[in-house]
């Protein structure tokens, strides 16, 4: 029977990963994902997974056992935060590349300014251009279900992609929440068994990362990112028959949350998007038509659903929750691509960025309410005064 | 939709079907500089060049009882001329060669 259960979203993530049989873990620890790798050893040593159990001996090598693993036909899982995820970071393409889906679980940290362990976007979102699915969760609930998700989408042999399934540290993968447990024929009828079309075996001998020549490395780039054209259709269709199965009500891209009548909205993803609905509530109470739009999936990043969700408002502040040095915006990553995807609309929001929730900062209240405050000036003088606004940090509004 | 043409055609990720001799795909005999000559009288066959050889590039023909060398794939690397015992290898220059490899004519 489906039983609800409060979680932290590492052990949500390791309850899920035990769900979908994962048959080689690789785990490496640092904070704040290593919960997930506590939580699936003891699940192999209590014998309720029967799942190899690798130590690596740090990042590189994790990925590179999930990579042959899954070559190899066996479901995998890896996992790190911050550093660990940068220190892995030449494998990420040649894993996109070879279309082997191998899943790794990032609970972000803030890359060293120097030791910070603090959770922040920074780490994964710069290893968003690898080919690698990739997308935050807000709650343990989502971590939970993500996992799945993507299990699904990325092993589909019309996708074929590996998948960065991202939590903030701490906020979500150390908080308890109430996770809602399915039963295992609900996750079975779900998620099929992974196939690889062309899996390592000695019986049928492939080649799989050959050296290749340059001529043929335009097609393999072409390839990767005519998956990323073609996942869209795969994500739509697992997100139905997901909330067929488990009773659950996603949209596959963006969600909204009070955006009906609301003139503005924030743009978010992730941990935050559980006080930003509160501001908003509380907003709303004092007759301010305030909304947000989350994004659920970074990559492939869904350019047409952002830009009908977006093209309502006059004003949408954008949460950054990682940065981009030197950028267009001057500020983080998500403006830079959310400007793109408004920008052949016919009548464009004004636009504007928010630096919060970095090194592990909360964002607390009177933050949304200070960035609420930015874009009502905004629509009032009608224009985009600054696209980057560090809250708490601004001489002037 | 994009149109790859037809002799542009990778299969999915590059995975190939393994090369039970060759891998027609992956010609590495034109990144040669030098090429390994062999002096089939000095040979004794000890096959260290069959074993180091990073490429496969030596092999044992057992009828005629001599090592051949893969022209197609030799990367010229030569280590078998290091690695040899009896000094039956040496190094050559390539474009000493009629059929050397014109290295610029087609750099990969």
């Amino acid at each position: 029977m489906a039983k609800e259960m409060v979680l932290s979203g590492c052990a949500a993530s390791a309850q899920a990963a035990k769900m979908a049989k994962v048959e080689v873990i690789c785990s490496y620890p640092i904070r704040p994902y290593t919960a997930l790798m506590m939580e699936l050893a003891k699940m192999v040593a209590n014998g309720e997974l029967d799942a190899e159990f690798i130590y690596g001996e740090g990042e590189h090598a994790q990925l590179s056992v999930v990579l042959g693993a899954s070559a190899a036909g066996a479901r995998v899982l890896t996992g790190s935060s911050g550093v660990g995820v940068t220190y892995a970071f030449e494998t990420y393409s040649p894993i996109a590349g070879g279309r082997v889906p191998v899943q790794m679980m990032i609970a972000d940290r803030a890359l060293d300014p120097p030791g910070d362990f603090g959770s922040e976007h920074t780490d994964a979102m710069s290893c968003r251009d690898q080919g690698w699915l990739m997308g935050w969760a807000e709650n343990p609930q989502e971590a939970f279900d993500n996992c799945l998700i993507n299990y699904r989408v990325g092993e589909d042999h019309r996708v074929l992609l590996p998948q960065f399934v991202c939590q903030d540290g701490y906020f979500v993968s150390h908080i308890p929440g109430k996770v809602l447990l399915p039963d295992q024929s609900q996750v079975d009828e779900f998620l099929p068994p992974y196939t690889l079309p062309h899996p390592l075996d000695p019986k049928h001998p492939v080649s799989h990362g050959p050296q290749i020549r340059p001529d043929q490395g335009t097609i393999m780039d072409l390839q990767r990112a005519q998956a990323h054209l073609d996942a869209p259709a795969v994500i739509k269709e697992a997100i139905a028959d997901f909330n067929r199965i488990f009773g659950r009500d996603y949209s596959p891209f963006v969600e909204e949350y009070m955006t009906d009548d609301a003139e503005m909205a924030f743009f978010i993803m992730g941990a935050h998007t559980m006080t930003a609905r509160h501001a908003i509530k509380h907003l709303r109470s004092k007759g301010v038509k305030i909304g947000l739009v989350k994004l659920r999936f970074l990559r492939p990043w869904p350019t047409q659903e952002v830009a009908e969700a977006l093209s309502k408002f006059k004003a949408v502040g954008v949460v950054e929750t990682s940065t981009s040095y030197g950028g267009a915006m001057r500020g983080g990553n998500l403006l830079h691509e959310v400007r793109a995807s408004l920008y052949d609309l016919p009548q464009r929001p004004l636009t504007t960025s928010f630096m919060a929730g970095l090194g592990g900062e909360m964002v607390p209240l009177k933050d949304f309410y200070y960035m609420a405050e930015i874009l009502s000036k905004m629509i009032k003088e009608g224009k985009t005064k600054k696209t980057v606004h560090w809250v708490g940090f601004e001489a002037e509004a | 939709m994009f149109i790859i043409p037809k002799e542009k055609e990778v299969p999915l990720g590059c995975i190939t079907p393994a090369p039970v001799t060759e891998q027609p795909m992956m010609i590495t005999g034109n990144w040669r500089e030098y090429r390994p000559v062999i002096e089939q009288e000095k040979c004794n066959l000890c096959m260290n060049c069959i074993v180091y050889c990073p490429d496969a590039c030596w092999q044992l023909n057992e009828v005629e009882d001599e090592v051949v060398w893969n022209a197609k794939y030799c990367k010229g690397c030569l280590i078998c001329v290091n690695e040899c015992t009896t000094e039956a290898l040496s190094k050559a220059y390539e474009l000493d060669f009629e059929d050397g490899v014109v290295r610029l004519e087609k750099p990969f």
